[in-house]
């Protein structure tokens, strides 16, 4: 089938450029695990753009925003809603981050707050929920890529080839360039992924209603209540408003602390260029809007996919369109994929070797000796993550929702860490394993919820109030390096 | 707390009141007026994006020369 040649060609063309502006940089950074995790602390404005948007932007943003627009309408302007303030915070804790981690030569958060209180269980329950939470996402992007190249070779590449050829791409590069090649590889696909988003965003609702206005009129018509927040749920009901707020409240609070996001405060060459990167980000996060339209496009589109999130693959699979548009489309699907992908391998690499061997189990290793183990943890999560996705038959999704509640705890951690004089160890860690339990408790039993708020919410609220108790009641612990470590991070550089 | 951070943080609050409930619910829930081709409930968001973005880009040009 000739058709299907054309789609496999763009493809294999748009892996092979990634793979050539990935391996690039790799020259350019020092053999020091510095060098391969924070690239030097050399990174510029342009590829801090991208590597903070296009990380953000992954399959989820891609096939999941338009399947959240189609299925439940305005509920998914929750994630526009919260991608505009979320990255605020890190406007104050960046700079901050960045000045402790070149005065002490940290690369990842666990570390960063583990030296405060000098308590190695820290950065090993940190590297823990990390490592645990990066994992099965992980798994999601591989089964993303796989898919849509499945789904537009009508079942020719089976999921599994599929996955193991984009996800070698993502391998060959993170290990040869480290950061440095998920940057430029970022920013490469981060602007294919934006003009293809806007491209078929505008263009499928003309070429389906005749433009924007029509088809949001033809839904209004039919269904009012999917363009009136805040939307529906997945069973099909109606959204309540306490928990779309403290979704979005959650979703603010938990966002600038992602680790693989988070370490990226120490690969700024300075405090400015990071200061721009969060003034600039919503406007990589307007290209949600593009992604939403082709979502609704789907509502009167006729037939629907099995699942929500194949919305997009579905229609351009049963419209008479060309096949280079498809093939565009594919590569765009796997830019998506591969750009959170790539972040979330190197990030979990090196949060296993840093935090959890050399901080927490105290491997005695030197700066040759990390980065060569981080390369092979590179190695080692990419497969654990691969055959999770090729032989694990449960729901990826649910798994990442256990993993998920923990790591939205880190934020009041970060924030004590990083402010707040009297806050100790033990509070610290209090907080965030109460936190944690309490997040993952009310996800898998939403109805012992006293009210119905999201999950993450009652964590949050926990965790500050025992992270102050506990550091209120053991303040006798406060150290010298404390002050000193405060100073850091308020002195600019 | 300067005045500026003051105002800056009085912008969140209100960021955040306007696109959860209840400044989403009573001002901007709604499909009519369309604009842009949106429906306002829609553009409602968009225009806190917008809105956030302006507000950012002020809030750093007037900050301390820091670097």
């Amino acid at each position: 089938m000739p058709a299907s040649w054309i789609v496999i060609g763009i493809s294999v063309a748009y892996l092979a450029a990634s793979l050539v502006v990935g391996m690039w940089p790799g020259r350019k950074a020092s053999g020091t695990a510095a060098g391969f995790v924070a690239g030097d602390r050399s990174l510029g404005l342009v590829v801090m753009y991208f590597i903070t948007g296009a990380t953000i932007f992954s399959s989820f943003a891609f096939l999941g925003g338009p399947g959240w627009a189609f299925k439940k309408g305005a509920a998914a302007f929750y994630i526009l809603g919260y991608g505009t303030l979320g990255l605020v915070p890190f406007y104050f804790l960046g700079p901050r981050a960045a000045r402790l981690g070149r005065k002490y030569g940290f690369v990842s958060q666990a570390e960063m707050i583990a030296q405060r209180y000098g308590m190695r269980s820290i950065a090993g329950v940190m590297a823990v929920i990390s490592v645990a939470a990066f994992i099965p996402y992980l798994g999601l992007q591989i089964k993303g890529a796989g898919y849509v190249l499945f789904a537009v070779t009508r079942g020719e590449l089976p999921v599994w080839l599929g996955g193991a050829l984009v996800y070698g791409v993502v391998l060959i590069y993170v290990l040869r360039s480290g950061v440095l090649g998920v940057g430029w590889t970022n920013t490469f696909q981060g602007v294919f992924m934006m003009l293809l988003a806007w491209g078929l965003g505008l263009y499928l609702p003309y070429k389906l209603y005749g433009g924007v206005q029509p088809m949001f009129e033809q839904i209004a018509a039919a269904k009012p209540e999917h363009l009136l927040a805040p939307g529906l749920t997945s069973a099909g009901g109606l959204w309540n408003w306490g928990e779309y707020s403290t979704a979005v409240l959650v979703s603010i609070l938990g966002f600038s602390v992602w680790p693989h996001l988070f370490m990226k405060a120490f690969t700024a060459k300075d405090e400015r260029t990071l200061r721009r990167t969060v003034v600039l980000y919503p406007t990589f996060q307007v290209f949600l809007v593009p992604l939403f339209l082709i979502g609704f496009a789907g509502v009167n589109f006729g037939s629907a996919p099995e699942a929500a999130d194949q919305i997009l693959p579905h229609m351009l699979m049963n419209m008479q369109i060309p096949a280079v548009l498809v093939g565009l489309f594919c590569a765009g699907a796997l830019a998506a994929s591969m750009s959170s992908g790539d972040a979330m391998v190197h990030a979990a690499a090196s949060i296993a070797v840093r935090d959890g061997g050399v901080r927490a189990l105290g491997w005695k290793l030197d700066d040759h000796e990390q980065r060569k183990w981080i390369r092979v943890a590179v190695v080692v999560v990419l497969l654990g993550a691969y055959l999770l996705t090729v032989f694990y038959r449960g729901d990826l999704v649910s798994l990442l929702l256990w993993a998920y509640g923990p790591v939205g705890q880190f934020f009041p951690v970060v924030v004590a860490t990083l402010y707040w004089k009297r806050a100790t160890g033990a509070g610290v860690l209090a907080g965030l394993l109460a936190g944690g339990a309490m997040t993952v408790l009310f996800t898998i039993q939403p109805g012992l919820r006293p009210w119905p708020l999201h999950a993450g919410i009652y964590g949050v609220a926990i965790n500050v109030i025992l992270l102050v108790v506990v550091s209120m009641m053991t303040s006798g612990a406060i150290c010298t390096q404390d002050s000193d470590y405060l100073d850091v991070a308020d002195t600019p550089s | 707390m300067t005045l500026r951070n003051a105002l800056f943080g009085l912008y969140a609050l209100l960021c955040l009141g306007a696109m959860t409930w209840p400044g989403y619910a009573t001002f901007g829930n709604r499909i009519e007026p369309y604009v842009l081709g949106l429906p306002f409930s829609f553009f409602w968001v968009v225009a806190w994006v917008v809105a956030t973005f302006l507000v950012l880009v002020i809030y750093h040009r007037t900050g301390e020369r820091d670097s």
